[in-house]
């Protein structure tokens, strides 16, 4: 028993140790490169620590540093609490966060102590801060996020979807949701489906394929069996591929549709799939947009963990660290960089692109009652012809802001 | 269970059943749990965020873990699935809160006692099976528990989860962390004290008779399929009253916090502790939540000497647990209690002693 | 009905059950002559298929060198865990003969993802493995139907080695039982070594095969779990009972998903199944279809 008071006063002693210095804010940053969601983790965590030191490098947040503090949880909902617990104490003004199971968890924990959380996970419930729609089970304040969210993504491929099956001529289109049984892959399940059956495509009974990778030929003659010509796939990196693998060898022709975490060119190279459409809500690296160049020297002046090529999930990661940071120097002409004036400094701009990054981070809204912040969505189509990935853009969709889609 | 040295000092003769019985060996030990308590309590309102959060959890897993303990120390069954009955009692509170409308405080227990029917449901097949077979028969359990948490959305919320409020006292709501600590303080004591209580009763005798032999248990009079369910029952009780308190504790409930890991990690504790052994659990707690956060310092120290270990952090992290288990069976099999009762007889023994 | 969709599923189910066979084969001879269950059969496997595809890829050996040294490597790695990490525990409860494999899995599993990275790598497509054979209407990869060869030649040598050899013979004594093997002058030591040696490189062979067919990466190591259902199914201490066992595992879970994408529409009956018949299985016969009755004496 004594071992216990031992470290205890262990504990204890270290918590003093670590007080804030005193030009700087505390931000704590989730990342998962190592667990199940590494695969797309290891580009967008590098992509908001790199912006961070960027800021920081460039005269921080009008003089004052970010004190970014990266911890990878391996998408462990405890970890992430515990830690967010231990952040908490530090005197945290704002997190970066990652999955969908930990940024739901917290969505009370952050209300309560005014921290807002700008997450990776784009689901739609958590665009409702007020509860202003009926069907919302739980108004999440203080919870953001850069790109539009998983519903709307996947509502805009459904639109594209029922257009380009009047190009084909398909009289009834079919549509079909795989994926996990696991809050990500489930996000937009409903959403998507209610919108594809508004547009009179046949919604076939969805399908469950695991979130880990596999052989999955089983499933194939399923989707297969089901007649339906738009299949989207609602999880990311190697289980994306090897259903790609497995239903190309089983011989399932039809238009693969990924979440926005499942389409880069590394799934396309990997699954060196004939067709994958996916959105987006950033260009390319490297593509030609005035800000790029920010980002290029963002890149250059990182920890170097993405190599000379990231996919755009690092871009997203940028965009979301700077409208932090914008935020930020809001509260502070505006009272001190503190939780809550950091969410009241997202409601200030219009149509707000942060400085710097004009091209990359798309005009964004954000109101005290809709935390939609982009509803435009790009298509892009990715593509293996011989033995290199092509990725285009197909179609740039404007979503209506309707109100019976905020927060579902 | 492996031979277990004799914790009194020699000289100390139990004179009478009464005293072989006693909650507290001795009177020091007594006194000093008293203490320990009392020094928390004191303490609490002192302590930083981050060390009450972690003191709330090592509660917490301290009571699942005694109700494993139960099961695997005491009894000698085998559990994979005690991370999925802990979850069960953490949707089950939740489910009572807002299907009954039942105050989230006495919904707690409330859980442990639902979970505990389904933890003697599993159990059924404990009665006929044992070692290897029950455990894989556990290992399925859980995996067929998980599937219905994040199917039966009319009792946890599908794979959204469910929301489970902070409880109230009388209207006084236990909304801080330095309030919840003392309601996990009330349940990880009451729980030792039932735990070392249910030791000294018949039934506590009955379920190491099993243990020891179950043959001749059964020879003795202890009815097997009896004791059995009813240790899978308790162990079931413990593991749901602490999933509620944890469900509540986190305000939420999601599918993916209970899976098989979760299960390992129990068994690592009472492994790490100590089988059999009350005090040793909450040994066995303390090191396996806090040797990741450790092992992440000393990763990171060492990063500073060897830059290739800094990617490898987080490896170094799930690794130690691993490395802890294998290396804990190999040297020191008995636990971390056993460890500590040598280190006691040496102090006592002194020079005498190594 | 649709008969055309069940037969291209009970198709797929033979093809993957054979080698949930094989990989339960190797779990049943590890328990069979040394009394322990390895919970980190998975990690065995995975571990045969990332140094099958690093010498591959980054060594750039032909195929067939690479898998041979593979198969080498993953013998003398069985040995090495017996020799480490088994042998002390000898005669120590069964909790912690399977917690000491469960450490060993979590142990194997984040060095393995440090080292080979965590995402799926595949193999480069080697003798046209990737090409598409048609089996009664199903299209199934090359890969897999030579691992169904390749499966049943195992199959066959183990009958053989079991049956006819002096080590087959010294293993089924030992299993039957150590006091008496020993002495008889068989070296208990040797024959636990060899039974590792064995498992392990049977499983690398399961894993090279797995990895070429989905590609190589941690999640493989979910066969190991898979396999549970397979030898409860058979019985813990037979190896045609293993056989039969995977291949009533890799059946059932393609039929869950038929009647489940037919008629129930539930989700993923495809994985969870084999866990439900698992426990009815312990519920009528505690020992499994083939296994032999624990008859205890005091």
């Amino acid at each position: 028993m004594k071992l216990r008071s031992l470290s205890l006063a262990l504990m204890a002693g270290s918590m003093f140790a670590a007080n804030a210095q005193a030009d700087s804010v505390f931000v704590g940053h989730l990342v998962d490169y190592t667990g199940p969601t590494a695969f797309v983790g290891t580009f967008y965590g590098p992509g908001v620590a790199d912006a961070v030191k960027f800021i920081n490098a460039n005269g921080g947040v009008g003089g004052t540093t970010i004190e970014l503090e990266t911890v990878d949880y391996a998408y462990k909902v405890p970890d992430a609490i515990a830690n967010y617990k231990r952040w908490q104490g530090k005197g945290m003004v704002a997190m970066q966060g990652w999955g969908t199971g930990d940024t739901e968890a917290l969505i009370s924990f952050v209300a309560k102590d005014e921290i807002p959380v700008y997450s990776a996970s784009y689901s739609a419930h958590l665009t409702d801060p007020t509860g202003a729609n009926p069907a919302t089970k739980k108004p999440a304040p203080y919870n953001f996020f850069y790109g539009p969210s998983y519903s709307d993504a996947c509502r805009a491929l459904v639109q594209w979807a029922a257009g380009d099956a009047k190009e084909k001529g398909i009289e009834k289109p079919g549509f079909l949701h795989t994926g996990d049984n696991h809050p990500y892959p489930n996000a937009p399940k409903e959403a998507c489906a209610a919108y594809a059956e508004e547009l009179g495509m046949t919604v076939a009974t969805p399908v469950v394929v695991p979130l880990k990778p596999g052989d999955f030929k089983a499933q194939c003659l399923t989707i297969k069996e089901s007649g339906a010509q738009y299949v989207f796939m609602g999880n990311l990196g190697g289980s994306v591929v090897s259903l790609l693998k497995s239903c190309g060898t089983v011989g399932v022709d039809v238009t693969y549709m990924g979440n926005v975490w499942a389409g880069d060119y590394k799934t396309v190279e990997s699954s060196e799939a004939k067709q994958i459409i996916f959105p987006s809500s950033t260009p390319f690296f490297g593509q030609d947009v005035p800000g790029m160049e920010t980002v290029k020297a963002i890149l250059a002046g990182g920890g170097g963990e993405v190599g000379d090529r990231p996919t755009h999930h690092y871009i997203r990661g940028v965009c979301s660290a700077f409208y932090m940071k914008e935020a930020m120097e809001w509260a502070k002409e505006n009272g001190g960089i503190t939780g809550a004036n950091i969410k009241k400094g997202m409601y200030v701009k219009k149509d707000w692109v942060p400085a710097g990054l004009e091209g990359v981070c798309l005009p964004s809204n954000w109101t005290e009652k809709d935390h939609r912040g982009l509803m435009t969505v790009a298509i892009n189509r990715g593509a293996f012809v011989d033995g290199q990935v092509k990725i285009d853009r197909i179609e740039e969709i404007d979503l209506p802001r309707r109100d019976d889609w905020l927060g579902q | 269970m492996g031979h277990v040295p004799n914790p009194r000092p020699a000289g100390d003769f139990r004179t009478s059943y009464i005293g072989d019985t006693a909650l507290f060996k001795t009177r020091f030990e007594g006194r000093a749990a008293l203490a320990i308590i009392l020094a928390l309590v004191i303490a609490a309102p002192f302590l930083s965020n981050y060390v009450l959060s972690q003191l709330i959890l090592i509660g917490i897993y301290s009571i699942a873990a005694l109700g494993l303990n139960i099961l695997v120390g005491i009894t000698g069954q085998i559990s994979l699935g005690h991370g999925a009955f802990f979850g069960f009692g953490a949707f089950a509170s939740a489910w009572i809160v807002s299907s009954f409308g039942i105050p989230a405080i006495i919904a707690i227990p409330l859980a442990g006692v639902l979970t505990t029917a389904v933890g003697m449901i599993f159990g059924v097949p404990a009665a006929r099976i044992k070692g290897l077979y029950l455990a894989i028969a556990t290992l399925a359990s859980q995996f067929i528990l998980e599937d219905f948490f994040a199917r039966a959305d009319w009792f946890s919320g599908g794979v959204y989860g469910a929301l489970a409020a902070r409880p109230s006292i009388f209207g006084f709501p236990l909304d801080t962390d330095l309030r919840y600590f003392f309601l996990v303080l009330f349940w990880t004591v009451v729980s030792i004290v039932a735990v070392t209580n249910l030791l000294r009763s018949r039934d506590g005798r009955a379920l190491v008779a099993v243990r020891d032999h179950y043959l001749s248990a059964e020879i003795m009079g202890v009815n097997l399929t009896k004791y059995r369910i009813l240790s899978f029952g308790i162990s079931s009780f413990f593991a749901g009253l602490a999933g509620a308190l944890f469900g509540h504790y986190l305000e939420f409930v999601s599918v993916e916090g209970f899976t098989i890991l979760l299960s390992i990690q129990f068994l690592a504790m009472i492994i790490i502790g100590g089988l059999g052994s009350v005090y040793g659990t909450i040994l066995g707690v303390i090191f396996v939540l806090l040797l990741p956060q450790v092992m992440e310092n000393v990763a990171a120290s060492a990063a500073y000497l060897v830059p290739a270990l800094a990617a490898g952090k987080a490896y170094i992290k799930e690794m130690s647990v691993g490395a802890a288990i294998i290396l804990f069976l190999i040297f020191e099999p008995e636990g971390l209690i056993h460890r500590w009762r040598v280190i006691r007889a040496s102090w006592k023994l002194f020079p005498f002693a190594r | 009905m649709n008969t055309e969709l069940l037969l291209q599923l009970l198709i797929n189910g033979v093809i993957v059950g054979m080698l949930y066979g094989v990989v339960a084969m190797c779990f049943v001879l590890i328990y069979k002559s040394t009394q322990v269950v390895n919970f980190a059969q998975g990690e065995f496997l995975v571990l045969g298929g990332w140094v099958c595809l690093t010498l591959v890829v980054q060594m750039g050996l032909p195929f067939i060198i690479a898998f041979l040294f593979s198969l080498v490597f993953m013998a003398a790695f069985g040995i090495l865990v017996q020799q480490i990490i088994l042998r002390p525990l000898i005669g120590e409860p069964i909790i912690s003969v399977i917690m000491v494999t469960i450490g060993l899995s979590i142990f194997m599993q984040s060095l393995m993802n440090w080292i080979f990275g965590n995402d799926a790598k595949r193999f480069p497509d080697i003798f046209g493995s990737f090409s598409v054979i048609t089996i009664g209407g199903l299209n199934v990869e090359t890969a897999y139907v030579m691992s169904l060869v390749l499966s049943l030649l195992i199959m066959v040598v183990f009958y053989f080695f079991f049956r006819f050899t002096r080590h087959g013979l010294a293993m089924r004594a030992t299993a039957f039982n150590q006091q008496i093997a020993q002495s008889l002058g068989i070296s208990v030591k040797q024959t636990f070594a060899m039974a590792w040696a064995i498992s392990a490189l049977v499983s690398g062979i399961a894993g090279v095969v797995m990895g070429i067919v989905s590609a190589v990466s941690n999640s493989l190591a979910f066969v190991g779990i898979k396999v549970f259902p397979a030898v409860i199914v058979g019985g813990l201490d037979s190896i045609v009972g293993a056989v039969v066992g995977g291949l009533i595992i890799g059946v059932l879970e393609n039929l869950a998903e038929f009647v489940d994408g037919e008629y129930l529409h539930i989700g993923n009956l495809y994985t969870i199944a084999p866990f439900y018949v698992l426990i009815i299985i312990l519920m009528i016969k505690p020992y499994g279809l083939f296994g032999t009755k624990d008859i205890e004496r005091i």
